[in-house]
């Protein structure tokens, strides 16, 4: 028994002051339901991370989900996914028949500037902070390899420009090498245009078992794991090793090799964060990244297209709604729904999230999970 | 020799550092199954689940890492240079550098812890 995405929902991505979190996650929901042709479930996964008290019911209650279970999932920026990993796992198992996974996030009314960590968390309390945790990869990255800061731009280059092809998208402007590597300096080697902005949505997804319908799309497989201890003994940058060990779970639970991928959605809160994801992939060889990257290989157009939707730079980060948002996108793209930005013929999606923060952890949670069209 | 014990920060997370005969001293401990070294101090290691013991590091290592932080944050003005430091046969700790800013920190060059800043933040400087 395995598990079927019946539908998918989001609101629109960016900074929405004027919107109550629910509210966003109404439009999500409302949508999600609507695409899956039911009108109740069973039970709801909630991924949010600095969502307030009770956000959860209070979106769902809107929309008549009330007097189910409700797991409220905070594991940093992979909180949305793993609802859904949860969501799917209940599914499989039998526990539940219709489960919905929401993330809602808004940030813009709790930060003004880069979001930080507990402040009972060392690296945090120290002045880190989150760009900081991946310029400190970066600025490893480009020492251990053959590469510039003006290839790492590239991958906000090719980001913007899926993501201005996409409604949804907070940022729909694309730009150009000189553009991101002029805006304002973050996080040296970090420039504002290569750090997802602070962002506001909620994305919803609906699964079941299989139905009689081409629409549903197949979660053939998904895998959790969290980061082991991160520190000098580490080989690799942050983050690696999680990806690279959540991933061998979920293609051996899938039956496929990294290359069966026609499109990704992976976790690019920053430039640095999308070259050692796809290298902990096994899409690329390690230290190769940037060079597929500028060869367009990552593109749409190209032979794997890598965040379609924009990614987590230009579609946006609010950080519990962006690993649902992840599965929302590979739906439409394996349905073939993705209009402007469709990859064309893509049977096999992958998603991957890392969330972290946590000083001496490799991340605080990963989920990777591979998604077949029906 | 007898060692002072260190001030035990409660509410703050980050590293404790004392003086010691040669410089200035992280505070961490040392597992006493496997011999991992953490800038922090846990009852078990972290590698391996062992009791650990305390153990005091530095004050010399090499810069793993490098990154100038440009914006605000909390008490903290910009912008300001960090370094993850991995000490001579110790833990890798996370410190501010000294003088900040334009001193051009390399990755794989060396440092030395030299105290804490008037903020509580560990700090070190390039040794050339």
């Amino acid at each position: 028994m395995s598990a079927w995405i019946w539908g998918v929902g989001t609101s629109n991505f960016g900074r929405q002051t004027d919107r109550l979190p629910a509210e966003l996650a109404w439009e999500a929901l409302v949508e999600a339901l609507a695409d899956a042709e039911v009108d109740g479930v069973d039970a709801a996964y909630v991924g949010t991370v600095f969502g307030s008290l009770g956000v959860a019911q209070r979106a769902l209650s809107g929309v008549g989900l009330s007097g189910i279970p409700i797991v409220t999932v905070e594991n940093a920026c992979a909180s949305g996914s793993t609802a859904v990993h949860e969501a799917g796992v209940a599914i499989a198992s039998g526990r539940y028949e219709r489960v919905v996974a929401l993330g809602v996030e808004h940030l813009t009314s709790l930060f003004k500037g880069p979001i930080a960590s507990d402040p009972t968390d060392l690296e945090q309390a120290t002045g880190l902070l989150f760009p900081g945790i991946y310029a400190m990869s970066a600025s490893r990255y480009l020492h251990e390899h053959d590469v510039t800061i003006e290839d790492l731009a590239e991958v906000a280059v090719k980001n913007s420009r899926h993501g201005a092809l996409n409604p949804r998208a907070q940022r729909r402007q694309a730009l150009t090498r000189e553009e991101v590597l002029g805006s304002k300096m973050i996080a040296e080697p970090l420039t504002l245009f290569q750090c997802a902005g602070l962002s506001d949505a909620a994305a919803a997804v609906v699964l079941g078992p299989r139905r009689r319908s081409r629409r549903d799309v197949h979660l053939r497989a998904s895998a959790l794991r969290s980061g082991g201890p991160w520190d000098h003994a580490s080989e690799h940058v942050w983050g690696f090793d999680v990806v690279r060990d959540t991933a061998q779970d979920a293609y051996a639970a899938a039956g496929i090799a990294p290359g069966d991928a026609d499109v990704l959605e992976v976790h690019d809160a920053f430039t640095i964060g999308e070259v050692v994801t796809l290298e902990a992939l096994g899409l690329v060889e390690e230290g190769g990244a940037p060079a597929a990257v500028a060869a367009g290989e990552l593109s749409l157009g190209g032979t794997t297209p890598v965040n379609p939707s924009g990614g987590l730079l230009s579609r946006g980060h609010p950080l519990g709604a962006t690993g649902v948002a992840q599965v929302a996108e590979l739906a439409w793209q394996l349905r073939g729904d993705a209009g402007d930005r469709q990859v064309e013929g893509a049977r096999i999606g992958v998603l991957e999230t890392m969330g972290g923060g946590t000083a001496g952890l490799d991340g605080n949670a990963c989920v990777v999970a591979v998604l077949e069209a029906g | 020799m007898a060692v002072a014990p260190p001030t035990l920060k409660r509410t703050d997370p980050r590293p404790v550092v004392v003086d010691g005969a040669d410089g200035p001293l992280l505070v961490g401990i040392r597992c006493t199954l496997c011999g991992h070294p953490s800038a922090t101090s846990p009852p078990r290691c972290a590698r391996c689940g062992g009791e650990t013991a305390e153990a005091r590091f530095g004050p010399d290592g090499t810069v793993w890492a490098t990154t100038t932080i440009h914006v605000a944050s909390g008490v903290r003005e910009a912008p300001y240079t960090l370094a993850y430091v991995d000490l001579d046969d110790g833990p890798r700790l996370l410190a501010h550098v000294q003088d900040g800013p334009g001193l051009g920190l390399r990755v794989a060059e060396r440092a030395r812890l030299t105290g804490e800043t008037a903020g509580g933040d560990p700090h070190v400087k390039v040794i050339r």
